[in-house]
C-alpha cells in the first residue's frame, strides 16, 4: 500500500445534540509511524480513535485507513486495523486462548489455533494461554489485549490509553512491545495517551487535540528542535495547551 | 461469522455454568412433572383396583379405569404451567447475558472493529440461544419419554411423540420469546441491572397481569375456573375477550394443553391460530433486536455489573 496510512480531511462530530466533539481534523500518518496522540481529558482523543476504528460515523469530513474509507468500505477497514481500547476487559470466564481464538475467527483468520500460539509465543506470553483470563493483572490482561489486536497482523494498530492502570515493568514491556510490533512486523502504531514520558521514548511522531481542534503535529525531532527553551515534552505539551486554549 | 459468534456465545454460557443450571432446573421441573403424574396416576389406580375388588365382592360390574379414558400426556399436563413460570424466566436470563457482556464490558468495542455486521451478530447471537433453548428442551422430551415410560409401562406411540415434539417446538417458541426479551432490554436500557429488572417486570406481566385483564376476567370465572361456555353481552367483557390473543402466556397454555390432548375444544386450526401471535411477536422482537443493535453505540460501554 503506498500513500499514507491515516487520512482525516475536515472530519467533524458531534454526539446527538451535545457540543462538537471533533471540529474539522486534518490528519496524516505515514507508515512506520509510531503516533503519539496527545490532549486533555474530552479533547476528542478516543471520537478520532472510534471513527478510524469504524465505531462511528463522523457528522462530515472523510477518514480513510489503510487507504479505505472508514464509512463506505468498512469491512477493508477492519482487515487491516488492529484495536485495543482503554480499559477492555475480554471476556473473564474463558481462557486467554479461547478468547484470542474467538477474535481471531471474526478477523478472518484462516488457522486461528495456530495464530493464537504464534501470537502469544511472540509477545512472550505463551504461559498465560490456558488461564482464566477473569483472574489476571491489569498488566497480563494488556498482553492478552495486544495479543488479540495483532493477532491478524494488521498495518495499523490503535491504542486507547494502553499504559492505563499499568505498575511501570508494565508500561516498560507494553514499550517494547510496541517498538517490537512497529519495527519487526512494521505495524503502525497510533497511541492515544496521557503519558507523556512514555510517548518522549516510543513516539516518531505526536499529535496535540485541543478542545476538538488539531493545534500541532510533527516529528518529536522537529517538536524538540522547535521548542528549544523546554527542557521535556511535558514543558512543550503545556505550553502548546497554554499557547492554544 | 454466525457461526463463529453462535459457538462463541454457547461455549460462554457454557462457562459460565448458565446452561448448566438451565439444563438442570428444566430437567429436574420435567421430572417433577412426571414424578406428580406417575403418583397420582399410582393412586388412583391402586383406589380404582380396590374398588373393582370391593364391587366384584357385592357382583357390581366396576366402571372403566379413569386412565383409559384420559389421554397419556396428561401425565405432564404441569409441564404447561412451569415452562411459562420457571423456564421463560430461564430464558430471559440467558437472553440477558447473550448482549450483556459484549455492551457492559466494552467487548462490542473489539467485535465491531472487526469483520462483523451488525445483521450477522444479531443473527449469530439469535442462532446461539435457539440452540441454548433446544437443547435443554431436548433433554427436557428425552425426560417426558423415560417419565411416559415409567408411569405407563411402555413407550409412547407415534402419535404422542408427535404430540410431544409439538409441545416442545412450542414451548421453544415461547421461551426464544422471552429470551429475545432479555436481549432488548440490554439493548434499551443505559444500565444492566435495570435491564434485568425490566426484563423481569415484562415477565410478571405477560405471565400475570395480561392473563389477569383478559381471560382471567371472564365473568364466570368467580363461578367456575373453565372456559366461558356461552359469550357475554356485556361491554366489558366483550372488550376484554378480544384482548384475549394478546395475552401470549393464555395462548401459549390453551394451545399447549390442546397438543398434549389435555384441553378439550379447540381444532387444530384454532390451536394453530393460537401460535400465531408468539410466533409474531417473536419475528417483530428479532428484528426489533436487529435495529436496536445496528443503531447502537458500541464506542461507549455501560458500566455496572
Amino acid at each position: 500500500m503506498d500513500g499514507p496510512v491515516i487520512e482525516m480531511s475536515g472530519v467533524r462530530h458531534r454526539y446527538d445534540d451535545t457540543l462538537e466533539v471533533l471540529r474539522g481534523i486534518d490528519l496524516t500518518i505515514e507508515r512506520g509511524e509510531v503516533f503519539g496522540f496527545l490532549g486533555h481529558n474530552g479533547a476528542g482523543k478516543t471520537t478520532a480513535m472510534n471513527i478510524l476504528t469504524t465505531l462511528i460515523v463522523p457528522t462530515a469530513g472523510t477518514a480513510r485507513a489503510c487507504g479505505y474509507d472508514v464509512v463506505e468500505q468498512r469491512r477493508e477497514v477492519t482487515g487491516c486495523i488492529g484495536y485495543l481500547p482503554a480499559d477492555v476487559r475480554l471476556y473473564g470466564h474463558m481462557t486467554a486462548a479461547e478468547n484470542l481464538e474467538f477474535f481471531a475467527r471474526l478477523s478472518g483468520v484462516a488457522d486461528p489455533r495456530r495464530a493464537v500460539i504464534e501470537t502469544l509465543d511472540y509477545l512472550g506470553c505463551a504461559d498465560l494461554a490456558d488461564r482464566r483470563v477473569g483472574a489476571f493483572s491489569t498488566g497480563m490482561r494488556q498482553r492478552i489485549g495486544i495479543a488479540q489486536a495483532v493477532l491478524h497482523r494488521p498495518k495499523v494498530l490503535f491504542l486507547d490509553e494502553p499504559t492505563a492502570g499499568l505498575d511501570p515493568l508494565g508500561v516498560r514491556q507494553l514499550r517494547e512491545t510496541m517498538l517490537r510490533l512497529n519495527q519487526d512486523l512494521a505495524i503502525t502504531v497510533f497511541m492515544n495517551t496521557h503519558l507523556l514520558s512514555e510517548v518522549a521514548k516510543v513516539c516518531t511522531t505526536i499529535g496535540v487535540l485541543n478542545h476538538g481542534a488539531l493545534v500541532y503535529k510533527d516529528s518529536i525531532a522537529e517538536t524538540t528542535r522547535r521548542f528549544p527553551n523546554e527542557a521535556s515534552l511535558e514543558d512543550i505539551y503545556a505550553l502548546m495547551e497554554a499557547t492554544s486554549a | 461469522m454466525i457461526v463463529t459468534i453462535a459457538a462463541h456465545q454457547v461455549q460462554s454460557l457454557r462457562r459460565r455454568r448458565v446452561l448448566a443450571v438451565f439444563l438442570g432446573l428444566v430437567v429436574a421441573m420435567t421430572a417433577l412433572a412426571g414424578a406428580i403424574g406417575w403418583s397420582s396416576h399410582r393412586t388412583i389406580v391402586r383406589v380404582y383396583n380396590e374398588a373393582v375388588t370391593l364391587l366384584a365382592a357385592e357382583g357390581k360390574t366396576a366402571p372403566p379405569n379413569p386412565f383409559e379414558l384420559k389421554p397419556s400426556l396428561s401425565l405432564l399436563s404441569n409441564m404447561v404451567i412451569y415452562i411459562p413460570l420457571i423456564g421463560a424466566l430461564l430464558a430471559m436470563i440467558v437472553g440477558h447475558l447473550s448482549v450483556a457482556d459484549d455492551e457492559s464490558s466494552g467487548l462490542g468495542r473489539l467485535i465491531f472493529s472487526r469483520r462483523v455486521s451488525r445483521s450477522s451478530y444479531v443473527a449469530g447471537k439469535l442462532a446461539g440461544t435457539a440452540v441454548v433453548i433446544a437443547t435443554v428442551l431436548a433433554a427436557s422430551l428425552a425426560v417426558s419419554v423415560i417419565a411416559l415410560l415409567v408411569a405407563n409401562g411402555s413407550l409412547p406411540g407415534e402419535g404422542d411423540l408427535a404430540r410431544l415434539a409439538g409441545f416442545y417446538g412450542l414451548s421453544w417458541l415461547y421461551l426464544m420469546l422471552f429470551a429475545v426479551i432479555g436481549m432488548v432490554t440490554v439493548l434499551v436500557m443505559s444500565r444492566r441491572s435495570l435491564a434485568l429488572l425490566s426484563a423481569l417486570g415484562i415477565w410478571l406481566v405477560i405471565t400475570f397481569v395480561v392473563p389477569q385483564v383478559t381471560s382471567g376476567l371472564r365473568p364466570t370465572t368467580s363461578l367456575n375456573p373453565i372456559s366461558d361456555p356461552a359469550g357475554t353481552s356485556e361491554a366489558f367483557f366483550r372488550v376484554t375477550n378480544r384482548a384475549r390473543p394478546f395475552s401470549i402466556s393464555e395462548q401459549y397454555k390453551t394451545a399447549g394443553t390442546q397438543i398434549l390432548q389435555i384441553g378439550i375444544g379447540d381444532t387444530t386450526a384454532e390451536t394453530l391460530l393460537r401460535v400465531l401471535p408468539i410466533a409474531g411477536l417473536l419475528v417483530c422482537l428479532a428484528f426489533l433486536t436487529a435495529w436496536l443493535v445496528g443503531h447502537h453505540d458500541y464506542s461507549r460501554s455501560t458500566s455496572d455489573g
